[in-house]
């Protein structure tokens, strides 16, 4: 549609709505963390209420205009991304913490809460929000719940879907639901809410929803321990699992290690480079984490050790794991967020190293992850003088080995990050041809004109 | 030479502090203690002029409960060699200390003390001061950088109001750090493991400074300060030129 033809459209049939077509605010409601699309909305929104919600819908269904939910735009699957003239619908005005209700420790939240504003709200009211990841600064709770967000405390808390007990929504028909509405529990049919979670915003809008805090931990300890092999990860993290009450279980290289070194300008935690690192959180116990070490070293998998003495020095060890990402975004990364069973890890792994050093024996691959939870992310470096599209074609081949063998795993192409865009092409390899087919018919069933982020996830 | 750091035990500067709801303090039960940032920067200072062949010896002191072994241990593994601990479960006001300090002084004849400015407990910042008179020596606060210049003199820069200063004080001197002095190190693993194994000293404060002036401060009670009220947002310059000649702010 003409960009004029639109304005006029928008004039008349959504009269008062807030939206703009500045080049500016297209490209940044456009896209989010991923490079590999030329943002191109028509126009984005900014409704202030539910009824704004519905009427964007519905008149988007009128005129089969596709419409995208933008939440913090922190996403790593494009499935924010506008790439054909959609409507770009962002929710940052729904930014209230309301209704903290002690008795049931819940709270409900608006689609653009900040995670970070819910966790610091739960910190003020003596409670803990454990889902956590570097992007919480930005990310919103719908893009959290759309997104179905694990992070870094998801071995001992949870992932997202485990903390929404309400959602209210407007599907992509222009209905207004509210799902589960907060009870701990409800056996009444079919629980819609667990549709939604996880959806990437191809059912409808996610605009408001209850949250469940819990009780804080006692006093966290952390831990970075130098391993000396890849196989030593899951060893430690058997002994640690076994001995300490763990909250997270994170692993990265040498080479992302340097790469946050040389980002962020910090010295190197230990004197020398080691091939792989883990860092844990758990419940303060010096004697078990000495315990843990000691018997690492005698095994030979850990090569040596620091423990945080502050909860300064707590957050100096984290950023070296939580700053990769940022550390490497100037080569516009090709992530692989994959998962297997954890037990299942190591010899994954080893395999994986196989495929990559024949499939990719001159890019740079950065290994990280929430390896406690089989979860790893593997990233694919862009060489400066390649172009980004040949790039990404030059990955998406080797995919088919990477995700061929973790099919045979039977793994998964998206641990966290979910489909959106980039994975699209490669769900048969995690889904079976049935499970799609059937996404597809649900899809309809909320959205039958298919104007919800159409394109993104399956077809 | 040897080099005394005096060191306190405190609530982690992390952590949202609560007062107790009978307001007779702050709650610690549970709640995570650490050294006071300003006095692990000392130790580090300590250890780097340690290792630099300036110094021999590295002692840390604290005044405190038996729990402050914890923070004392800590200071060992990162370094030091030995540790004081001077038993109170009273809190002590800053002359007290000072006056607690200057036995240990006494006692281990260092050439050099160094301390955090301040407690982030009570924030008072004046022990180091205090000792310094007490002790009869000269005091270089706020210190960003220190340096020896070979004739038993310090080169300290100071972070003052108006910019950097630098001063010279003869040893034996009394050096109180401010946070960019450097970046305390992490601690090794094994370090803690060799750290239980460094000699730590018990004194009952009572032996130590028998006449010991008595309780000068009373604190009555704790009160939490007031939550502020929420900030609003403004759209535009004009809007809060607006809001604030309407409260009378601005003519
Ligand atoms: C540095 C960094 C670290 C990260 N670490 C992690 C991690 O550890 N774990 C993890 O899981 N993710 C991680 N991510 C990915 C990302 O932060 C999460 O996917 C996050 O949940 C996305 O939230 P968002 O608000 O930014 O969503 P966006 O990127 O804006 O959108 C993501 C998807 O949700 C949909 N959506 C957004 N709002 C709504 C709504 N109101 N209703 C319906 N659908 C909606 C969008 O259409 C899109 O499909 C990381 C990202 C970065 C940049």
């Amino acid at each position: 549609m003409h960009p004029d033809k639109l304005s006029s459209l928008l004039e008349t049939e959504l009269p008062g709505m807030a939206w703009s077509m500045q080049p500016s605010d297209l490209e940044k409601f456009g896209q989010d963390w991923t490079r590999f699309h030329d943002p191109q909305a028509a126009v984005v929104f900014f409704p202030n209420d539910i009824k704004e919600v519905q009427k964007i819908i519905q008149v988007a269904n009128r005129h089969q205009q596709v419409v995208i939910p933008s939440g913090g735009r922190t996403g790593y699957s494009a499935g924010a991304v506008a790439t054909a003239g959609e409507w770009v619908v962002s929710m940052v005005r729904f930014n209230q913490i309301s209704d903290f209700n002690a008795i049931d420790q819940t709270v409900k939240v608006g689609a653009g809460v900040i995670t970070e504003q819910l966790q610091h709200f739960a910190e003020e009211h003596g409670l803990f929000y454990p889902v956590d990841f570097a992007s919480a600064g930005s990310s919103h709770m719908a893009g959290n719940i759309a997104t179905n967000a694990g992070g870094i405390r998801v071995l001992r808390y949870g992932l997202t879907r485990d903390y929404v007990l309400g959602l209210t929504v407007v599907t992509g028909a222009g209905e207004i639901l509210h799902l589960n509405k907060g009870l701990v529990k409800n056996a009444s049919g079919l629980d819609f809410r667990h549709l939604f979670i996880g959806s990437e915003g191809i059912l409808g809008f996610v605009i408001e929803a209850e949250i469940k805090l819990v009780s804080p931990p006692p006093n966290q300890a952390v831990m970075l321990l130098a391993l000396s092999s890849l196989d030593a990860v899951m060893s430690v993290f058997a002994l640690a699992r076994g001995t300490l009450q763990l909250s997270s279980f994170e692993f990265f290289s040498d080479r992302a290690l340097k790469h946050v070194m040389s980002h962020r300008g910090f010295d190197n935690p230990f004197e020398d480079l080691h091939p792989f690192y883990v860092l844990l959180e758990f419940d303060e116990d010096e004697d078990q984490a000495m315990h843990v070490f000691e018997s690492g070293m005698e095994s030979a998998w850990v090569n040596d050790g620091i423990i945080a003495q502050s909860i300064d020095q707590a957050q100096q060890l984290w950023q070296y794991r939580e700053g990769i990402s940022e550390s490497i975004a100037h080569y516009t990364p090709y992530k692989n967020d994959i998962s297997v069973k954890i037990s299942q890890v190591p010899q994954f792994m080893q395999q994986l190293e196989d495929v990559l050093a024949a499939e990719y024996p001159d890019f740079e691959t950065i290994w990280f992850g929430h390896i406690g939870d089989g979860n790893l992310h593997l990233n694919i470096l862009k060489p400066e003088s390649m172009d980004t599209a040949a790039f990404k074609t030059q990955c998406e081949s080797v995919n088919q080995h990477v995700y061929g063998l973790i099919d045979s795993f039977a793994g998964s192409i998206s641990a966290e990050h979910g489909v959106g865009l980039i994975k699209k092409p490669f769900l048969p390899y995690s889904k079976s041809a049935e499970e799609i087919r059937l996404m597809q018919q649900v899809k309809q069933v909320f959205d039958p004109n298919n104007v919800m982020n159409r394109g993104k996830v399956v077809d | 030479m040897k080099i005394l750091v005096a060191i306190k035990r405190v609530v982690d500067y992390n952590v949202r502090v609560q007062v107790k709801p009978d307001g007779s303090g702050v709650a610690t039960d549970g709640v995570k203690m650490s050294i006071n940032p300003f006095d692990e920067i000392a130790i580090e200072e300590a250890l780097r002029i340690k290792e630099q062949g300036k110094a021999d010896e590295v002692v840390v002191v604290t005044i405190g409960n038996s729990d402050s072994q914890q923070q004392l241990r800590t200071a060992m593994a990162m370094g030091a060699d030995r540790a004081v601990l001077v038993e109170t479960d009273s809190a002590v006001q800053p002359l007290q200390a000072a006056q607690v300090l200057l036995k240990i002084i006494e006692e281990e004849q260092p050439g050099l003390v160094i301390t955090g400015k301040q407690a982030i407990d009570d924030d008072n910042n004046q022990t180091p001061q205090m000792l310094a008179t007490l002790w009869n020596r000269p005091q270089a606060t706020f210190a960003s950088q220190v340096e020896f210049t070979g004739d038993n003199k310090l080169n300290v820069t100071r972070e003052v109001d108006a910019g950097l200063e630098t001063i010279q004080v003869e040893l034996p001197a009394v050096v109180s750090t401010d946070l960019r002095l450097n970046e305390p190190r992490f601690v090794k693993l094994p370090d803690i493991m060799k750290a239980k194994r460094k000699p730590l000293e018990t004194k009952v404060l009572a032996d130590v400074a028998p006449d010991l002036q008595g309780q000068m401060i009373e604190v009555l009670s704790h009160e939490a300060p007031q939550p502020r009220s929420k900030g609003v947002m403004v759209e535009s310059v004009d809007e809060l030129i607006n809001i604030l000649k309407d409260k009378g702010l601005v003519g």
